[in-house]
Parts: structure tokens; C-alpha cells; sequence
């Protein structure tokens, strides 16, 4: 099997960025579309088309925004194009290639909730896809795409660019909510949901790029020709960043239940250097890891991925090769969510820290033997008990690269050094890399 | 009104309660420290966790609704495991100082580890290190290695105070309480924050290293520093009164005090306290004099004056038992309605701020008024004054205020009453500035209790009557109101105060009586230390 161009059909084409590309490549003919159908319709054709959250949870679009109240009140749609989930860099390539394709996506979107008012709340950092993005919606308000009155149909939608400041935690949709409304950027307790209670505490849908790309799509093709691609549970087609020891790392499209395998080896051009596989991250840094033997068997949907005991979250495949230390991977990791818990939950607050400097202090040679339990302990402790997924998103990389990797663990700390490297961590010490 | 069973107990609650609510209501057991009852839900400290019966993850009691039949329970394994680790997290960068920490001995810590905790630390690591002696602003000390980040003093801040000084600064572990730049806490409130820090992050400066808690009794009281009449407590060991913290009544102050009302332990103690009795006589003050033998002199001058050049001066700051006594003797013995009203803040009497602090600064002006209009007293200030210039009025008996520093009119007042030929001074606070006065001719001081050494009534702004019990004794000599014009008068004094309809009746009884007796049993896990 090979790549599918399916959203990013025309993505080679420079000219796909303009309006005029974009229009000349079938762009906005589903808007037209779109406008004169019923909005339930719209809702009840992503709802079959099994179109499901591209940004990580993997949630039924078409079901998430049936939780809105059936009233007039005022509501928002927002795009989530805070990509921060380390090794995931698709929303980055969607915007800066083609954002006509999202903001078509997303005022189809907001016509179907009924939505006036939209914000893409895109990563600080993305300069080029800000850029894009507001070039991209100031042609389609020129084109009456966005503003008063849509295409004559009388419905009115306004668009706006948010720039986030490079917080993973403003990636989580409540977080997204609390830094938009001009807040520190913290999740918020649920319930309420953002459906019934989110930006402004007005009903409120927040969904991916590529989710809502997506839906343009679902329009085009109906429900049923979007399910050409995928499986039953795992609708569509879906993109993937393939990043690490690979000879060609890089955004793929492919059928969702597409074969790990085929990713790593075909598309990827196998692992560099002539370097054996020995792990794989499928779904982004939170996403617990697969040894080789696992990764050859799986297959990128949301089912078998879970069957695995790990997901497919964001879509980030991280492959590491057999010369890299997991105990140094994995401090790698600690550092990443020590650094970017909000601090709200204790458990994750404490925690995250926690974690990080026992794996710091195993890395440097000073570990001892029951720091390996304490990691697992403190990692399960960590799960499910804390108002966002941040804390269990910290502690499963913890939990399954101790559990499936341990001898790598014990032998750093009985011998004070790396099994695969020969050698202790010789970076800067814990206290001077955080402070 | 949905029904469920916590903890194999039924309970039936109102529509909307929280599982903590409920627990809280029913004085069961839970731990937390981000929730409080008087501030909105934070969900942040992940302590209270209960299991529901059909769900398999733990789910925190304070933002999970009681829905009819729900079952449920914080006694299981898996949540007794939970709330150890949920503490553990609390603890690992909590610096060990129990023993310089002002918290220790009512510490939300303490209690949760004595109670959930109890085994070795496993935290092998080096601590996180943050700022320590943060000054806050002119009352509040902040220690942010100590601090949980429960978010309460914020809270606290922003939705009742409405100050918004606060906030949390930084994220993860080294997210930190600060104020806003170019901000301080200074707001009339601002102790509040120390009271409700469930650790010993947040100290007063007042009150820091003066007492170990564990040294200190509780009593309940009513604040005698406005007319709200703030429930209080009342902390205090033989050698005094150290401080003063709010106690929870919905009808009257909610959870809450002001920053001024907690400064009126000081007057209470002996250095400013009248301790024994003094006269003038012939140009020559006698002092150290015992109060029941200077009140026995006094009565001998009342015995021999008439009801006309006789007048008895009364402020809003006594019990009302007292007012009784004293008018009832002067109406009734002394056959005189010569009784006056010093009200120092007549004309700031209906300012408030919209929370707690209201313009009249006595407890009891309505207790005054009403035992006045009982007995057919009706005077005006000025009527005093030019009785007093006229020479018409030879012997003046003055109940003084106990706060004194509410009073700004007192040396004013003083050259006022040193017209009258006898000068009987009921005081509980210091009286030797009458000395530096010449133009006293006979004065006779005798010492008198303050609001937390006698029982009484204050009515307060709305007419609540707060019925308070002694809390201790300070100044064992000094006499109540109701004491003293026994002796003035020479004989018992007949007083029929809780037949009084007027006072006592249904409508004016303490709202929450009910409730305050059940939150006496309450063992909640806030319960400070006691002697």
C-alpha cells in the first residue's frame, strides 16, 4: 500500500495557498454546497462519516457537536492549531500549504453548529502558518466567504487569528479556552463541558485543523464516500509526522489502518544508518511506546492502537533505533511535561517533577534500585486523577518504557552507566537544566 | 431533592449540593484543601476523592453533584491509597520546618498525614527551592517552599475581597503565589488569606512567632469592633488574648472578618487595661486602690446627691445585661432620666462597605437605644453639655468605651466631664491620661471587664441579639457594668432581661443557632489544636 492523496491532494502546488489556486483546485464549491443544506444535515453527515478527532482524543466529531444546546445562544467554534505534542507537525504543513482548505472546513463547520464567530488559536511559534492563515482570511472575506450575509445565504461568520505563546498546555481544549479568554493558560474543570460552557462560558466546539479540514471533505464525498478510506471505526484517511531515525521523516497521508510496518520501511525509507528498529512512539510523545516486535504488527488505527495498550494521538510517529539509550529517551521526555505541567493538579504538578529527577538522577549514575518501582508507582499515581490528561500523558511514556525497557533501567543503575551507550549522562546537571 | 448514601450513611440533600457539601453538612470526614466552603470550586489539590459506585476512575467530591441514588463512599482501599499518594505529592517538596512554622499544630499537613499518612518519605530527590519571607504587604508573610498552590488565598482575593492582588505566577512545580506588579495585599480583608492557607504558607505578621497554637484555647465571642457583630473566636492562655479569627455564621459575617476587627485583642490585654481603681481627691490622685472599694466611695457621693444634678453617661459597647442594670438603677433608685448617649460615630452610623465593616463602631447602639426607649429615656447629647457648662449637673457618671481606639473624641469628652464637681469613671481601658488633666476635681476610676470576660448580649445593626458566653479573664479585679452599679447603688438590682419581648423575641434570635450547634460537634478536618 502507498501514500493516499486525499486532503493534501494538491499540497504540491504553490499556488493551492492562494485563493485563486485554491479556487481553481475546487475550492469553496463545498461551501456553496454546504450553505443550502439544512445545518442538522451537515451535522448528521460528519456524524456518519465516522470522521473523528484528528487532534489526539480521537472523539466522534459529528458526535461532540451534538453535545451543544439546542438554543439560540450565541456559540463559538475553535480550531485548535496549538500543535505542540512533540514529533507532530502536520497542522503546521496544513496551514502553511493550504489554509483556504480550513477556513472553508471551519465556516462549513461553524454553519452546521450555528456558530457566528470563529478563532484559530495557532502554536506562537508557527510564523509562517499565522501568516498564512491571516493572508488566507482576509482573500476569503474579500470574496464574501467570511462577513455578512455568506454567498447571499444570509449567514453571517467571522474568523480571527489567536496567537497562543508556545504553551502545551494550551493545546488541551480547556486550556485553549482559558489563554483565549485572555487567562492564564490552564484547563478547566470539567463539568461544564466546552459544549455547554466554554469560551466566554458559551457553548463552545473546539476542533483540530486537520479535523475540520476534514469536513470539507465530508461534503464533497457524503459520509459514505469519505469511508472509502479506513475502517469501520476508523473513518478516512489520516496524516501522519514520521520523525526520528528514519532515512526520509516527513508528513505521510494514508488510510487510516495503515500498517506501521509500511510506514517505518516503505514510506520512511527504513531506519538510517543501517541501524536496526528497537521502539516506536506511535501517536506523539504521550503515547506509550511499542517495542519493535509490536510496531511491525501494528496497524495506525484508533482500535488496534488501543488494543496495544497505546493510541494514536496526534498522528506523530517517533521511531528510535537500536543505538539510542531509553533511559536517556525517556529523560528526554520528563523534561518535556516536567517543564510543561501548568501547575494547577498537585499530582501532576509534584509529580511531573518527581519523575524527572529520578529519571535524571538514574541518567546521571545515581540511581538506585527501587527508584525503578518508584518511577511505576508515582507514574500510576499520576493517572486519571487530575483535571486535564496532561498527568496521565506524563506518566505513561514512564510507565510503558520502564516496564517494556527495564533491563535498559537496571542496568544504569547497577552499573551507573547507559547498556547501549557504555557511558553516564554527561549533559548539565538536573538543577541546571530546569532552573 | 435527590437522596444518596455516603459512606453506607442516607442523606437527602438539597438539588445542586456537592458531594463535599454533603459530607460537610453531615460532618463527615474528607480530605481537602482547595475547596472551601465560602469560595467557588477550584478542583486543584485532587484530595477529595470518593469512589462513586459505577465509575470506575476516583472522582473529586467538590465539582461532582449528588444525583439521586448515587452511592458513595472515601473509606475504600483504592481511595485511602489515592488520598496517601495525593498527600505525598503535597509533601514531597514541602520543606520539613515543622518546628519554626507557625502552622504546626493546625496544619492542613499535619492533619492529613497523621490521618492518611504516617509512613517514610520515598522522595530521595533534592527539593524545589523557592522564595521564602515574601513580603505580602503590611499584614501578610508569605513562604511559597511551604505553600500547596490550593489556589484559596487567591480565591479568597478575587471573589470576596474583590481586590484582585493576588495571583499565580510561573507554571508547574515552581508556579508560585505573588502579588501583581506593582501591587501589595492590602486590603481591609487581607487575613482572611492567612485563616483559610490550609498550610503555613501564608503567616500574620501580627500574630507570627508570638505563640505556639498548642499553647492557646479557643472560645467564641462577638467582635465588638462594629456593629455587624462578627462571630469570633477568641484565642488566649493565662498570660492573654493573641489573636482573634473569624467563625463561621452565615446570618451575620459568613466566613469572614476585617483586618480591624482582629486588632481587638489588643485593647483586651492587661498593658492597656485599667487594673485597679483610682481617685482625685483635694488636688491628690490615690491609686492602687481596690475597684469594689473605690465603687463603695462613689456610692456614698451618688447616695448623698439629688436626681436632679445627677447624670449617668452610657456608650454602645456594653452588653446589654449591663444597660439593664445600670438605667434600671439610676431610673429607678437615683429617680433620674438624666441619661445620655455618647455616640462617637453617630454620623458614619449607616456607612458600609458592602461586606462586613459598617460605620457605627460599638457592637450594641442598638441594644442602648432599645434599653433607653424601655425606661422612657429620651436626651440629646447637647442637653449634657449645657448642663454640665451650667453647673447644673455636680455628679457625672461616665461608662467609657472599651475600644478607645475608635473613639477620637475622648480628650474633648474629658474637659467636658471634668466640669462636673464628681466624676465616676467606669473604664476597662487605662486611665492615667485623666491625671495630665488639671481641671478634674474629684474622680473616682473604677476598673471594668471588657466583652470577652463578661457574658452579655450585643444587638447589632439588623437587631440580631448574640447571647456570648466569658471567654477567660484578664483583669480579675475589674467589674462588669452590671457589678459596679450594684455597688453605686448599694443594694441589688432587680432586672428581668430575658422576659423582655422586645429583646428576645423569635424573629430576633440568632439565625443560625441550629447551626452553629452542630458545627461545635464537627470534627471537620480544620478542628485547631487545643490545649
Amino acid at each position: 500500500m502507498s501514500e493516499v492523496k486525499y486532503l493534501t491532494e494538491f499540497y504540491h502546488l504553490p499556488e493551492f495557498k492562494t485563493l485563486d489556486g485554491y479556487k481553481k483546485n475546487g475550492g469553496y464549491k463545498e461551501l456553496e454546497k454546504a450553505l443550502k443544506m439544512q445545518p442538522q444535515a451537515i451535522i448528521d453527515e460528519v456524524k456518519n462519516s465516522g470522521l473523528r478527532g484528528r487532534g489526539g482524543a480521537g472523539f466522534s466529531t459529528g458526535m461532540k457537536w451534538g453535545f451543544l444546546p439546542k438554543n439560540n445562544e450565541p456559540r463559538y467554534l475553535l480550531c485548535n492549531a496549538d500543535e505542540g505534542e512533540p514529533g507532530t507537525f502536520k497542522d503546521r504543513m496544513m496551514m502553511e500549504r493550504a489554509p483556504h482548505q480550513l477556513v472553508e472546513g471551519m465556516i462549513i463547520s461553524g454553519f452546521a453548529i450555528g456558530s457566528k464567530k470563529s478563532y484559530i488559536y495557532v502554536r506562537g511559534e508557527y510564523d509562517a502558518s499565522i501568516a498564512s492563515l491571516e493572508t488566507a482570511i482576509q482573500e476569503a472575506y474579500k470574496a464574501g466567504y467570511l462577513g455578512q450575509n455568506i454567498l447571499g445565504s444570509g449567514f453571517d461568520h467571522d474568523m480571527d487569528v489567536y496567537r497562543g505563546a508556545g504553551a502545551y498546555i494550551c493545546g488541551e481544549e480547556t486550556g485553549m479556552i482559558s489563554s483565549l479568554e485572555g487567562s492564564k493558560g490552564q484547563p478547566k474543570l470539567k463539568p461544564p463541558f466546552p459544549a455547554v460552557q466554554g469560551y466566554l462560558k458559551k457553548p463552545t466546539i473546539v476542533n483540530n485543523v486537520e479535523t475540520l479540514a476534514a469536513v470539507k471533505y465530508v461534503m464533497r464525498d457524503g459520509a459514505q464516500g469519505y469511508r472509502k478510506y479506513g475502517t469501520e471505526k476508523s473513518a478516512g484517511t489520516k496524516l501522519f509526522s514520521l520523525s526520528g531515525n528514519v532515512v526520509k521523516p516527513g508528513n505521510y497521508e494514508v488510510p487510516l489502518a495503515y500498517p506501521l510496518k509500511d510506514m517505518i520501511f516503505n514510506l520512511g525509507g527504513g531506519i538510517k544508518n543501517g541501524k536496526k528498529l528497537k521502539a516506536v512512539i506511535p501517536g506523539g510523545s504521550s503515547a506509550p511506546v511499542l517495542t519493535a516486535d509490536e510496531a511491525m504488527k501494528a496497524t495506525l488505527d484508533y482500535e488496534c492502537m488501543a488494543q496495544m495498550g497505546t493510541m494514536l494521538g496526534s498522528g506523530a510517529i517517533i521511531v528510535i533505533d537500536d543505538s539510542k539509550c531509553m533511559v536517556e529517551c525517556l529523560a528526554n521526555l520528563t523534561h518535556f511535561y516536567h517543564h510543561e505541567s501548568c501547575g494547577q493538579c498537585t499530582p501532576c504538578r509534584e509529580g511531573t517533577g518527581w519523575v524527572d529527577k529520578i529519571t535524571h538522577s538514574i541518567l546521571s549514575g545515581k540511581g538506585r534500585m527501587q527508584d525503578i518501582e518508584l518511577l511505576l508507582k508515582v507514574a500510576d499515581n499520576m493517572k486519571g486523577k487530575t483535571i486535564c490528561a496532561l498527568s496521565d500523558a506524563a506518566a505513561l511514556p514512564v510507565i510503558s518504557f520502564v516496564t517494556k525497557f527495564r533491563d535498559e533501567f537496571e542496568y544504569f543503575v547497577r552499573e551507573g552507566k547507559s547498556k547501549v551507550k557504555g557511558t553516564a549522562y554527561k549533559g548539565h546537571s538536573h538543577a541546571q537544566m530546569h532552573h | 431533592m435527590p437522596k444518596c448514601t455516603i459512606n453506607g450513611v442516607e442523606l437527602e440533600v438539597k438539588e445542586g449540593t456537592t458531594i463535599i457539601q454533603a459530607m460537610y453538612d453531615n460532618h463527615q470526614k474528607i480530605a481537602h484543601y482547595c475547596w472551601h466552603p465560602g469560595l467557588s470550586i477550584a478542583g486543584v489539590c485532587r484530595l477529595c476523592m470518593v469512589e462513586i459506585e459505577g465509575n470506575p476512575r476516583l472522582q473529586i467530591a467538590c465539582n461532582t453533584v449528588v444525583t439521586e441514588g448515587m452511592k458513595v463512599n472515601n473509606n475504600s482501599p483504592k481511595v485511602k491509597e489515592a488520598v496517601k499518594w495525593g498527600l505525598d505529592f503535597h509533601l514531597i517538596n514541602h520543606p520539613l520546618d515543622c518546628p519554626i512554622c507557625d502552622q504546626a499544630g493546625e496544619c492542613g499537613l499535619q492533619e492529613q498525614y497523621m490521618e492518611f499518612g504516617q509512613y517514610n518519605s520515598e522522595m530521595a530527590e533534592a527539593k524545589t527551592k523557592k522564595h521564602k519571607v515574601v513580603d505580602l504587604g503590611p499584614t501578610v508573610v508569605l513562604d511559597s517552599e511551604r505553600c500547596v498552590l490550593c489556589s484559596r488565598c487567591v480565591r479568597f482575593t478575587d471573589e470576596v475581597s474583590k481586590t484582585n492582588e493576588l495571583g499565580i505566577f510561573n507554571r508547574g512545580d515552581h508556579a508560585e503565589i505573588g502579588t501583581h506588579a506593582g501591587k501589595e495585599l492590602n486590603n481591609k480583608y487581607s487575613l482572611n488569606t492567612v485563616d483559610i492557607c490550609p498550610v503555613g504558607a501564608l503567616t500574620s505578621k501580627d500574630f507570627r512567632f508570638r505563640q505556639r497554637v498548642w499553647y492557646l484555647k479557643d472560645s467564641e465571642a462577638v467582635c465588638n469592633g462594629c456593629s455587624t457583630g462578627c462571630n469570633v473566636k477568641v484565642y488566649f492562655n493565662k498570660e492573654g488574648v493573641f489573636r482573634v479569627k473569624p467563625k463561621r455564621n452565615d446570618a451575620i459575617n459568613g466566613h469572614w472578618m476585617c483586618d480591624d476587627g482582629r486588632n481587638i485583642y489588643k485593647f483586651v490585654n492587661k498593658e492597656n487595661r485599667q487594673l485597679k481603681g483610682m481617685k482625685l481627691a483635694n488636688g491628690q490622685w490615690t491609686v492602687d486602690l481596690h475597684a469594689g472599694s473605690v465603687a463603695k466611695d462613689a456610692a456614698q457621693v451618688l447616695k448623698a446627691a439629688s436626681s436632679d444634678d445627677t447624670a449617668l453617661v452610657l456608650t454602645g459597647q456594653h452588653t446589654v445585661e449591663e444597660y439593664e442594670s445600670i438605667v434600671s438603677a439610676f431610673v429607678n433608685q437615683f429617680k433620674t432620666k438624666n441619661v445620655y448617649h455618647w455616640w462617637n460615630s453617630e454620623k458614619t452610623a449607616s456607612d458600609f462597605d458592602g461586606l462586613l465593616i459598617r460605620g457605627d463602631k460599638n457592637p450594641n447602639t442598638k441594644g442602648l437605644q432599645t434599653v433607653l426607649a424601655k425606661h422612657g429615656v429620651q436626651t440629646q447629647w447637647s442637653q449634657l453639655e449645657s448642663a454640665l457648662n451650667s453647673g447644673k449637673i455636680k455628679n457625672l457618671v461616665v461608662v467609657g468605651p472599651e475600644n478607645v481606639g475608635v473613639y477620637n473624641d475622648l480628650a474633648e469628652k474629658q474637659n467636658l466631664f471634668a466640669k462636673a464637681h464628681n466624676f465616676i469613671f467606669l473604664t476597662a481601658a487605662k486611665a492615667d491620661v485623666l491625671k495630665e488633666n488639671k481641671s478634674f476635681k474629684n474622680v473616682f476610676v473604677i476598673p471594668t471587664k471588657t466583652f470577652v470576660e463578661k457574658a452579655g448580649t450585643f444587638v447589632n445593626h439588623a437587631g440580631v441579639a448574640q447571647q456570648f458566653k466569658k471567654v477567660t479573664t484578664i483583669v480579675s479585679e475589674a467589674l462588669t457594668v452590671s457589678e459596679a452599679a450594684t455597688l453605686l447603688v448599694g443594694q441589688d438590682i432587680k432586672v428581668d432581661i430575658v422576659a423582655d419581648q422586645d429583646l428576645f423575641n423569635a424573629e430576633n434570635k440568632r439565625a443560625d443557632q441550629v447551626a452553629l450547634d452542630h458545627r461545635k460537634k464537627n470534627e471537620f478536618i480544620f478542628q485547631r489544636g487545643r490545649l
